[in-house]
């Protein structure tokens, strides 16, 4: 049991916590605006610290650096992702026009 | 069994079911909520697999849903805002 797999495993920890209450969060906030806090932390923390993980039990390489790609993608990815569902959503209830600018 | 796959295990059982119920229920736009934690919970799911199951070249399955669910998910919520009132807000 090394340093680097000791790091690994609190790193990968706190990563699935994070994607866990994130889990419980969609379902627990109320509708239909506070849910969408619940994906944030997800795509923010959750899978950038398993990616984290992965790659300080993988070792410096080319193999971690497409680990933190793909979590750096998720990050940006999330937050935008985001945003598009609560404009859909207060367009659908009618708190914006369609063609309000994004 | 090792500690990457017993994580997977506990998403799979623990983290996924909550997006599948949002799925199934309510307005569009609320699964299309419950749509984009599943996929960040997939993508999490497979880097654990690869990583589980010593197969380092199983990464660009989660770097391609890296990449394809948000545009999935930014073209869901194009044609579902799209059902908004053409005139003023109410």
């Amino acid at each position: 049991m090394t340093v680097r797999h000791v790091c690994a495993l609190v790193l990968l920890v706190l990563g699935v916590a994070v994607l866990l209450l994130s889990a419980a969060a969609l379902i627990a906030l109320p509708r239909p605006y506070g849910r969408l806090h619940a994906l944030t932390p997800a795509t923010s923390l959750g899978l950038p610290l398993v990616a984290l993980a992965l790659a300080v039990e993988t070792g410096p390489g080319r193999s971690a650096v497409k680990l933190l790609v793909i979590a750096a993608l998720t990050a940006v990815g999330g937050a935008v992702t985001t945003m598009a569902i609560g404009r859909a959503t207060a367009q659908n209830a009618r708190l914006l026009r369609k063609d309000s600018p994004p | 069994m090792n500690a990457w796959l017993v994580a997977s295990a506990v998403l799979l059982t623990l983290g996924l079911p909550p997006c599948l119920w949002q799925v199934y229920r309510r307005t569009p736009q609320e699964r299309l909520a419950g749509l984009n934690l599943a996929a960040t919970m997939c993508s999490a799911i497979l880097l654990l697999f690869t990583e589980g199951f010593n197969r380092s070249s199983y990464v660009d399955l989660p770097l391609v849903l890296a990449v394809l669910a948000p545009a999935g998910t930014l073209v869901f919520a194009r044609f579902l805002g799209g059902q908004a009132a053409q005139g003023e807000p109410d």
